[in-house]
């Protein structure tokens, strides 16, 4: 008898569960529209593959600390005249923070998009007979199988256990479904330690208590679980190891599990990192994660450069004419250094050279060369963006973050890098209240944008956020036509300012979330509060915001900016640079002397290299290599020229003075790893 | 009764016998016919290193595990010896201490000092009680080298004292896309790459006027006799510079992954941490011997006993752990005569990606790296001078020629009769003709003599056996079990430690690097409640959080200090009480409950 009631009360929960579940009205639904689970991606890729055997070639490039193959999809055409390992090459990277659904289905849509333009569309017919795209539609398998888990629990790390609280053991104390909903949520519980207040104005939401207001905090926070090696804490422990889009070696927070013990301490991020530094033709990146860098161009942190005043070793500042007991502004020390003309001409000194060469540290910001093609393409990204009805973007798009994935390809691989984010929670009418300015605003505009404010709009924002009275609008502008402060840092200068988010915070700042849910999600974005006896707490409540709602949109509402991103990805890898050869000339000079002349030029949009790219020694220059022969002989010009860069649409010259037979030929080959190759002939008559 | 006796009179005997004999030859070996005999007056290639690590192995089984923890990039065997007393426990109950040397290829006289130090332990265990004391609590973690491929390519290849810094994978170190396509050629084919000169009145050298092996630095309205052409070689690429990539060119040094920058910032990093096999090697091997406590790195040259921070951006070591390092290091000042006990970044240069940081900083591990011997020749011959060259040498430029200064060549033709020493000889080179080559040999610079080495080794194995020394030794001290009124166990337990290091470190106390020490009761009993006692004279303890039958110590006993805890625990019978630290050692002892 008691069985029986057993088994139907167990029927009665698997039905509601069922029922219940919002992850199968948002992403799981039965139809086409769903997400890929780590499984069905292999699935897609192997038919793809299969599908178009002559053009593409799919890999594994390692594994996951879980086992999960980690996939690559080379697709390049015309394998028999050129290797396309040799190419210049595009890297697609999706969803290294293993929540970013969205990042995947982007990546194999535009992998799907260019096999089968090839052979239709003459630009990517002609672009994948010499060169290549590189697409990892999934480098954290591990943490993107949390979303196709029961109970589903948000998780950004790999399947490496690690030992929260440092007792000795992993994982000991995870999560569990104690409603039974499928859904790892919160509990709140009463306590006299609490920091939390149920909101005033929207019950189902938490809000801290502000001591300042006389508030006091009624409830404490918790994951929904269990207390399961009864030390008192709950879920202080569970699975979920290290996030991948924090390992890799650019501004690495060392002493955060989550970013893992060291750099590179992933298997995920070490295939990825021996494939690009085994692929050295790689020219440039896309990305999709949470990260949108041509929306928000914050860098991982502040710059350490132009700030300190340092001292100079005396060693170097007998070169440059300085006290060695004094100490100077960076860019004090690179006026000394133009002066002192210890660094070639050609070498564009400012205070990141400084920094190097005094050994300062990294870069942290980026160039300023290289942030002037950022705020070019971030115009048109916007514009297009505005066009789609996609602008809606633009507020919580975040920067690059530390150890991150993207700035890694700037700083050290020193190759043009474009994230894109995808997709955001929109915002309601409701939630939109304030039509002024907003650090937040301010942090997504270019300088450009932001003078375009004019100085009007500028001072009520400086007067809102409660500048110091010597900042007028004034200062500010002259300062950002200058280049001494960006957008970016004024937004960050304002955010550090106390008391100015009490003015911004009235409302919950989780609000827009919930709006979100009520309105478009029809309310399935939600878990009402509801009692649970909590065997190590007692009577606690266990509700609130459905794993995944800020990160995964159902498909439908993914659809537009899906479409409009693989549209600006391949636009994006049109303006890759192109070299070729102009022009040639060879004059007779007499006595079988001869003077060859040829005009190398850059078709492309973007440089040859990134000003990154030169300082961090990670670029190739252009070499052009004179071939004489036997019988020839080099009078004048170097055997070989080296050529940093060539902006988009630039040519140089180069000359050589040849001693040859008449009628013979002048073999010169120009050659840099991430740039196509040119061959030229000159025929000395 | 009998037979015990003379068992024991037996053994005594052994013993007797051994420590008698073995006086004579205590500075090598303990022992007057070692099973093995190694000699420390040359420079073992990894063949012969192999060999004799093997012959070691054979003769001394109980002591001694000899494992390969990977392959170089070539496919050598990277050889690490384990030794560990078993009769006296497990090697992961003991602090452990390791040793490295020769990890850049050129430096190689680290692997002699570290076979030595194996070498040492060995042949004295059971005949000099220091070496039995470090060996009943202790084990030693040795990797005599763990760049073979680049010992090898210095010890048999033509190269100068400066290369193979790094590994030998190919590394593109021009960026023009080809891989170590034009490095210096042994063009003499003398084994060795020293320097090209050629005549020329218009050159800025000329020959000393004390010897004509020297060359030095015209001065000002002087007539020259050379253009100085720099190292051995040609323009194998043909694309105008000469020796521009040579053989790999990065430094597994600055390679591991604690304060690791890119190229750009740190020469010679390598693309991302542990990107290499042996800096790999090295790093796994350490990681899964949790219970290494006590670290040391060999390096040449400049007498120096390093620790961290390899930079500025670290900060100061936190203060109870410098005491630590300054304590063994001022000692270490003692026992190598001239070497400077001092700090990275402050007092040498900069250095990110070190192993000494990526040891101390992440897991907690004192390490010292030792930058070993000096110039050959220091010392040796002021008296060889003119007064006309004194007064010369005071404008410090003449004391620099680019093959050698006047003391060092002297040194050399004197002291070395020649061996080490190329004098410049004629050569016809393809593109500079008639050029004159000569200089110093690669063994004539940064390594011993080989009258030198034994004492490098000796010195160098004595601080690190110092150190181990001072790695944590905790003691049970004063245990009082007092029955409490309601029936419970009130045990208070005193941890002591004699030695100067803690049994965490201050850092990973502070950083929680690795699980902290454990209190743990075993058999019928349960911890009701536990703490540790602040002031015994009151009685106060400050409580800790208990599990059933164990609790954590978050900071470890400090070094040349005790902590005394107090449990109340509920349980009957005999009881095992058990102090179990992850570097610091084990200690298990029983009490009964009544």
């Amino acid at each position: 008898m008691s069985k029986l009631k057993l088994i139907s009360v167990v029927s009665m929960l698997i039905i509601l569960t069922v029922l219940i579940i919002p992850g199968s009205l948002i992403g799981q639904s039965m139809s086409d529209n769903q997400y890929q689970s780590p499984a069905a991606v292999t699935e897609t890729l192997k038919k793809m593959a299969g599908k178009y055997t002559d053009i593409c070639e799919l890999s594994s490039i390692g594994r996951s600390y879980g086992g999960l193959d980690i996939y690559l999809l080379e697709i390049a055409a015309g394998r028999n005249n050129s290797k396309p390992g040799e190419r210049p090459a595009v890297l697609v990277v999706a969803n290294s923070e293993g929540f970013h659904l969205a990042g995947t289905e982007a990546a194999l849509n535009l992998a799907s998009t260019i096999l089968s333009a090839y052979g239709k569309d003459n630009y990517w017919t002609a672009f994948l007979n010499d060169r290549a795209v590189y697409i990892i539609p999934l480098l954290n398998p591990d943490a993107a199988s949390a979303y196709f888990s029961t109970p589903r629990q948000e998780r950004a790390g790999n399947g490496r256990p690690l030992d929260e609280d440092n007792d000795g053991q992993v994982d000991e104390d995870g999560p569990e479904d104690l409603d039974g909903n499928g859904l790892i949520t919160l509990m709140r519980v009463k306590s006299p330690e609490g920091r939390w207040l149920i909101d005033p104005e929207e019950p189902r939401l938490m809000r801290r208590a502000d001591p300042k207001k006389g508030e006091r905090g009624e409830y404490l926070l918790y994951s929904e679980g269990y207390d399961n090696d009864a030390d008192g804490e709950i879920n202080e422990d569970g699975p979920g190891g290290v996030e991948i889009n924090r390992n890799f070696p650019h501004d690495f927070e060392y002493y955060n599990q989550r970013a893992g013990l060291y750099p590179a301490s992933e298997p995920e991020t070490q295939a990825l990192l021996r494939f690009m530094f085994g692929h050295n033709h790689l020219a440039g990146i896309i990305n999709f994660s949470t990260e949108n860098n041509l929306l928000n161009m914050q860098q991982t942190g502040r710059a350490r450069a132009g700030t300190d005043r340092v001292r100079v070793s005396s060693r170097y500042a007998t070169f440059l004419g300085l006290e060695p007991e004094a100490e100077y502004s960076l860019k004090e020390i690179a006026e000394a250094m133009k002066s002192s003309g210890m660094v070639g001409a050609e070498v564009e000194i400012d205070e990141n050279l400084v920094a190097t060469f005094l050994g300062l540290g990294p870069a942290m910001n980026l160039d300023r060369s290289d942030q002037s093609i950022y705020e070019e393409l971030q115009k048109e990204y916007k514009n297009g963006l505005k066009e789609a009805g996609l602008d809606y973007l633009e507020k919580r798009a975040r920067g690059v973050g530390q150890g991150s994935f993207p700035a890694f390809c700037y700083y050290q691989y020193g190759v043009p890098v474009f994230s894109f984010d995808l997709w955001q929670v929109p915002e309601t009418k409701k939630s939109e209240k304030r039509e002024g300015l907003t650090p937040d605003r301010i942090k997504s505009m270019s300088s450009e944008e932001f003078l375009t404010l004019g100085e009007e709009k500028i001072a009520v924002f400086l007067k809102e956020q409660g500048a110091p009275s010597n900042l007028n609008a004034g200062r500010l502008i002259k300062m950002v036509e200058s280049g001494q402060l960006t957008p970016v840092r004024i937004a960050e200068m304002m955010a550090k300012r106390p008391g100015v988010s009490a003015g911004q915070e009235k409302e919950n700042p989780e609000a827009y979330l919930l709006d979100y849910s009520d309105t478009v999600l029809k309310g399935q974005g939600f878990v009402d509060w509801k009692i649970f006896n909590h065997p190590d707490l007692g009577q606690v409540e266990i509700g609130g915001f459905v794993p995944y709602l800020k990160h995964v949109p159902p498909m439908d509402q993914l659809q537009d900016s899906l479409k409009f991103h693989i549209q600006f990805s391949q636009k994006l890898m049109q303006r890759w640079p192109v070299l070729s050869v102009k022009e040639t000339k060879a004059e007779n000079l007499g006595a079988g002397l001869y003077r060859v002349t040829i005009y190398l030029q850059n078709e492309g949009w973007l440089p040859t290299s990134l000003a990154q790219g030169r300082r961090s020694l990670a670029a190739y220059p252009i070499r052009a290599s004179l071939k004489l022969s036997e019988q020839q002989k080099l009078f004048a010009g170097r055997p070989v020229e080296m050529i940093p860069v060539l902006q988009g649409g630039e040519s140089k010259k180069l000359e050589w003075t040849v001693q040859a037979k008449k009628g013979s030929n002048l073999k010169v080959i120009v050659r840099s790893n991430r740039i196509n190759p040119v061959d030229v002939t000159i025929k000395l008559d | 009764m009998n037979k015990t006796i003379k068992i024991i009179i037996c053994l005594a005997c052994i013993l007797l016998s051994a420590t008698s004999s073995g006086l004579v030859l205590m500075a090598q070996s303990g022992q007057d016919r070692p099973a093995v005999k190694l000699t420390f007056d040359h420079f073992y290639d990894h063949a012969e290193l192999t060999s004799a690590l093997k012959q070691l192995q054979t003769a001394y089984p109980e002591l001694m595990e000899l494992v390969s923890i990977g392959k170089s990039y070539q496919g050598r065997d990277i050889w690490a010896v384990i030794i560990n007393n078993k009769k006296t426990g497990p090697a992961e109950k003991k602090p452990g201490f390791y040793i490295d040397g020769n990890i850049h290829g050129n430096e190689i006289q680290g692997t002699e000092v570290a076979l030595y130090t194996i070498y040492y332990l060995l042949t004295n265990s059971g005949h000099l009680e220091a070496i039995d004391r470090l060996l009943f609590d202790r084990v030693f973690y040795i990797v005599p080298t763990m760049n073979p491929d680049s010992r090898d390519y210095f010890l048999h290849l033509a190269t100068d004292s400066n290369s193979p810094r790094g590994g030998l994978a190919p590394y593109d170190d021009d960026r023009d896309g080809q891989l170590d396509e034009d490095g210096p050629d042994d063009l003499d084919k003398d084994g060795n790459i020293t320097y090209m000169r050629k005549r020329d009145p218009r050159g800025n050298y000329r020959s000393s006027a004390d010897n004509p092996m020297v060359m030095e630095p015209c001065l000002p309205g002087e007539k020259g006799e050379f253009i100085f052409l720099g190292s051995e070689g040609l323009d194998n690429d043909g694309d105008g510079l000469i020796n521009e990539d040579g053989p790999g060119g990065y430094d597994m040094n600055r390679n591991f992954g604690f304060n690791w920058q890119p190229n750009y910032v740190q020469r010679g990093s390598g693309p991302y941490p542990f990107a290499w096999p042996e800096t790999r090697a090295i790093r796994d091997f350490i990681m899964k011997h949790p219970n290494i406590m006590g670290a040391q790195t060999f390096h040449n040259y400049g007498g120096m006993i390093l620790r961290g921070p390899g930079a500025r951006n670290l900060g100061d070591t936190l203060p109870p752990d410098r005491q630590v390092y300054d304590f063994i290091g001022k000692k270490g000042e003692m026992i190598l005569p001239g070497y400077r006990y001092i700090v990275i970044y402050k007092d040498m240069y900069t250095v990110y990606g070190g192993s000494v940081d990526f040891f101390y900083n992440l897991l907690g591990i004192f390490t010292f790296s030792n930058e070993l011997d000096f110039d050959q020749y220091v010392g040796t011959i002021r008296a060889g001078r003119t007064r006309a060259s004194e007064e010369e040498d005071s404008s410090a430029r003449r004391r620099f020629g680019p093959v050698g200064n006047l003391e060092e060549i002297i040194y050399h033709q004197l002291v070395l009769m020649g061996e080490q020493l190329v004098e410049w000889k004629p050569y016809k080179h393809p593109l500079y003709g008639d050029i004159e080559i000569g200089g110093v040999k690669k063994m004539g610079r940064r390594v011993p003599a080989s009258f030198q080495l034994p004492e490098t080794c000796h010195r160098n194995a004595a601080f690190c056996l110092y150190h181990a020394d001072q790695l944590p030794r905790l003691n049970l001290e004063e245990i009082k079990v007092k029955r409490l009124d309601s029936g419970l166990f009130q045990i208070d337990v005193r941890i002591g430690n004699s030695q100067v290091t803690p049994s965490i470190s201050a850092l990973a106390a502070q950083k929680k690097l690795h699980r902290p020490d454990i209190l743990r009761v075993q058999g019928k009993a349960k911890i009701i409640t536990a703490g540790v006692m602040t002031d015994r004279f009151r009685e106060l303890t400050e409580p800790v959080k208990v599990r059933e039958d164990y609790f954590l110590v978050q900071n470890g006993i400090p070094g040349f200090g005790y902590v005394d805890f107090r449990l109340v625990v509920d349980g009957s019978g005999e009881i095992n009480l058990i102090y179990d630290s992850l570097k610091g050692g084990y200690l298990e002892k029983k009490i009964s409950l009544k």
